[in-house]
C-alpha cells in the first residue's frame, strides 16, 4: 500500500506496543469492555467493578454518544467524563471514551486515558489531527463503508501528528447481509498484522449487534491472533439507555473470559507443541 | 423570561444577599478595635434601621426593611460583645489562604484585605487579631510580596500551616465548556496549571486573587470565560467545575505562617528568623555553620533581595528558642549575622 510512511509494516520493524498506564496493548489479549453509555454513576461504577472482577483490562463508556438519531439519548457530556473518572479512582482500570467533535478532544484527554474515534468519524480528518495532537493513545475504529488501505490512511492521519499511539478496531462493516448488523470482517486481523505495525482489535458487540453472536465471534477473533476485544457489557442490559439487545450480561462477560483464558492456554499450547 | 430564567436570577441574588450580608457584619465586627468602637456601632447599627424604615420601595417595604436591619444589628452586636477571633487574609472569600486559617482555628472569622500589605498593615494596626499569608509553594515556588513585607514588617510567626492545593476549573452553571477561552485567577494559580492551559488552549488572564476571580466570574458570567480556583470557592459561589486537580504536578503545596503582634504563647517546634550577611566570602557560610556545629536542622534557607547587591536570608529551622541549645545558637548567630531578627517560633500543622 502506498503513501502510509508511518502506519505501513517494515520489514525488520517492530511491532508497536502501547503502555496505558501499565496495561500494555500488543503484547498479548487486553479485553476493553463496559457500557456502550455512561448513563449514571452508580451504573457506570457497578459495570466497571464487575468487568474488572472478570479480568477486563480497560473500561469503555459513552460520553458523547454519535447517534443515528438526533432524539436518541446523545450522552452525558462532561458529567459523563467526570462519573468515568470515578469509575477509574475506583477500579484502577484506564479509561476509554469517544470523541466526536473536535472541540472536545483535549478536555476528553483531561479524563479519559485513549480517546476512540467512532466509525462514523473514521474519515472526519479534522477530527483526527486533533486526536493525533492530543498526544493520547487513540484507538481508531473502521468505517462501515472503508477499505483497509482508507483505514490505514486515517492512521496515519493522527501517526503524522506525531502520535504514533494508535490502536486499530475492527467493528464490522456493510454488506448485502441484514441478519447481522454488520459483517465483523475477521479477515481484518491478519491484514493489518501483515500491513501495518499497528495493534488491532475486535468488538464483536456493534459487529454482529446479537447478544449470542459475541462469545463465539470473540473467540474466534483471538484465534485469529486479535491483540485485544472490545465489548459492551451493562450491569442491567433491560435498562440501558442506548444498545440494548448487544450489551452483555457481567455473568455472561465472566463466562466468556474464562473462556478466552482456556482457549489462550490451548493456542499457545498448540504452537509450543509445533516448534518442539 | 422563562420561569426558569426567574430562578436562576433568584439564586444569583440569594448568593450576592448572602456575601453582602457577611461583609457588612465582618465591617461591624472589625469596629471592635477602635476606642469606643463597640457603643459607637451600636449607635450607628440604630441608624441603619431608621435609615430602613424610611424606605420608598414598593416591596422592600419600611416595616418588613426595619426588621430585617434590626435582625442585622442585633446579631452585629451579638458579634462585637463575644471573644471572636479574627484572622485577615488577602484575597476574597474562597481563597486557599482562607482554607488555611480555617485549618488553623475553625473557630475565628476570616475576612478578606485585598492586598498582601493591608493583611500586614491590619495586623499591625491592632485591626484583626491575627494575619495569614502564603508563603511559599512546591511548584511557584516563592510568592514574592510576603517574603519582602515580612523583610521589614514589624510581626510575629505565631502558627504554620502546610496545606496541599487542588485547583479546579469553574464555569458558570450551564456554560459549554467548548466555549472557553480565558481562565482568570492569581498568578500564582496560573503560574501551577500553566501545562493545563496550554493542552487546553486557555488564556491565562491575571486577577487578584483565585475566589476573587471565581466570584468575578459568578457575579459578571462573561461569555467564554473560567476561573481557576479550589472548590470551595466553587460551592461558595455556585459555579460548575469543569475539571478537578489541573495543577500541573501531583504534589503542589503551600506553606502559611499565621502573624501575630505578640510572639506565640507556647514553646512551638520550629523557628524562623531573618538576617543580612557582610558583603564578604563566608558571611553566610559562618552564620549557617552556627546552626551546623549546634546540631540545629535548617528546613528553609531562602534569599530575598533587599536593595541592589544586598540580600535578605530567611532561615527556618527546627526546635524551640526555650530550648538552651536553640537559643544559644541563635544568641552567636545575632553576634555573626547583621540584624538577626526571630520572627518566631511556633507550630507548624501539616494537612
Amino acid at each position: 500500500m502506498k503513501d502510509l510512511k508511518l502506519t505501513g509494516s517494515r520489514p525488520g520493524a517492530e511491532r508497536t506496543v502501547i503502555d496505558i498506564a501499565g496495561v500494555r496493548i500488543g503484547e498479548g489479549l487486553v479485553v476493553i469492555a463496559g457500557p456502550c453509555a455512561v448513563e449514571s454513576e452508580d451504573q457506570t461504577v457497578r459495570t466497571a467493578v464487575a468487568v474488572k472482577e472478570a479480568g477486563a483490562k480497560m473500561l469503555r463508556g459513552g460520553a458523547f454518544k454519535p447517534r443515528t438519531s438526533p432524539y436518541a439519548f446523545q450522552g452525558l457530556g462532561l458529567k459523563g467524563l467526570k462519573i468515568l473518572d470515578k469509575a477509574r479512582r475506583e477500579t484502577g482500570l484506564p479509561i476509554v471514551t469517544e470523541v466526536i467533535d473536535t472541540r472536545d478532544v483535549s478536555w476528553v484527554g483531561e479524563y479519559a486515558d485513549v480517546l476512540q474515534i467512532g466509525a462514523r468519524n473514521m474519515q472526519n480528518f479534522s477530527l483526527l489531527r486533533e486526536a493525533g495532537k492530543s498526544g493520547r493513545p487513540i484507538l481508531l475504529k473502521r468505517g462501515m463503508y472503508s477499505t483497509l488501505e482508507e483505514w490505514l490512511n486515517c492512521a496515519e492521519y493522527i501517526l503524522a501528528e506525531g502520535n504514533g499511539q494508535v490502536i486499530l478496531c475492527e467493528r464490522g462493516i456493510r454488506t448485502f447481509e441484514t441478519f447481522t448488523r454488520n459483517t465483523l470482517d475477521l479477515s481484518m486481523i491478519p491484514a493489518v498484522h501483515s500491513q501495518s505495525h499497528l495493534p488491532i482489535f475486535v468488538d464483536p458487540s456493534h459487529g454482529t449487534g446479537i447478544l449470542g453472536m459475541i462469545e463465539p465471534m470473540s473467540l474466534a477473533a483471538v484465534a485469529a491472533g486479535a491483540d485485544g476485544l472490545e465489548i459492551e457489557v451493562h450491569i442491567d442490559p433491560s435498562s440501558a439507555l442506548s444498545d440494548k439487545d448487544q450489551q452483555l450480561r457481567p455473568e455472561a462477560f465472566a463466562r466468556l473470559m474464562r473462556r478466552l483464558e482456556r482457549q489462550r492456554e490451548f493456542i499457545e499450547e498448540m504452537y509450543a507443541r509445533e516448534e518442539s | 423570561m422563562t420561569l426558569h430564567d426567574l430562578y436562576e436570577d433568584i439564586d444569583r441574588i440569594d448568593a450576592r444577599l448572602l456575601a453582602l450580608l457577611n461583609e457588612r457584619m465582618e465591617r461591624a465586627v472589625l469596629v471592635r478595635a477602635f476606642p469606643d468602637g463597640a457603643e459607637d456601632a451600636a449607635r450607628h447599627d440604630d441608624e441603619s434601621v431608621e435609615r430602613a424604615r424610611r424606605t420608598a420601595l414598593c416591596l422592600a417595604g419600611p416595616e418588613f426593611a426595619a426588621g430585617v436591619y434590626r435582625g442585622l444589628a442585633d446579631e452585629c452586636g451579638r458579634l462585637r460583645a463575644s471573644e471572636l477571633r479574627t484572622v485577615a487574609f488577602q484575597g476574597d472569600h474562597g481563597a486557599y489562604s482562607e482554607m488555611a486559617a480555617r485549618a488553623w482555628d475553625a473557630q475565628a472569622a476570616a475576612i478578606p484585605f485585598r492586598e498582601f500589605v493591608d493583611v500586614f498593615d491590619a495586623v499591625q494596626d491592632g485591626i484583626v487579631d491575627f494575619g495569614i499569608v502564603p508563603v511559599e509553594n512546591t511548584l511557584g515556588g516563592l510568592v514574592g510580596p510576603v517574603n519582602s513585607i515580612l523583610v521589614y514588617a514589624d510581626l510575629r510567626i505565631v502558627a504554620a500551616v502546610d496545606m496541599p492545593v487542588a485547583h479546579c476549573l469553574l464555569a458558570p452553571p450551564g456554560a459549554d465548556h467548548r466555549e472557553i477561552r480565558v481562565a482568570y485567577s492569581h498568578t500564582q494559580a496560573l503560574a501551577q496549571c500553566r501545562r493545563f492551559l496550554a493542552r487546553n488552549k486557555l488564556e491565562g488572564r491575571t486577577e487578584f486573587d483565585t475566589a476573587g476571580a471565581a466570584r468575578r466570574l459568578a457575579e459578571e458570567r462573561p461569555a467564554g470565560a473560567a476561573a481557576i480556583a479550589s472548590r470551595f470557592a466553587a460551592e461558595l459561589y455556585g459555579l460548575d467545575i469543569i475539571k478537578e486537580d489541573i495543577q500541573d504536578a501531583e504534589n503542589n503545596r503551600t506553606r502559611f505562617f499565621v502573624l501575630a503582634r505578640a510572639p506565640a504563647a507556647e514553646a512551638g517546634s520550629k523557628c524562623s528568623a531573618v538576617f543580612f550577611t557582610e558583603d564578604k566570602a563566608g558571611a553566610l557560610f559562618r552564620v549557617l555553620e552556627l546552626f551546623a556545629r549546634s546540631g540545629i536542622n535548617l528546613t528553609r534557607i531562602e534569599s530575598v533581595p533587599n536593595v541592589p547587591g544586598d540580600y535578605a536570608i530567611f532561615l527556618d529551622f527546627e526546635g524551640s528558642d526555650r530550648d538552651p541549645r536553640v537559643a544559644a545558637a541563635i544568641e552567636e548567630a545575632k553576634a555573626s549575622a547583621r540584624e538577626f531578627r526571630l520572627l518566631g517560633c511556633y507550630t507548624e500543622r501539616r494537612l
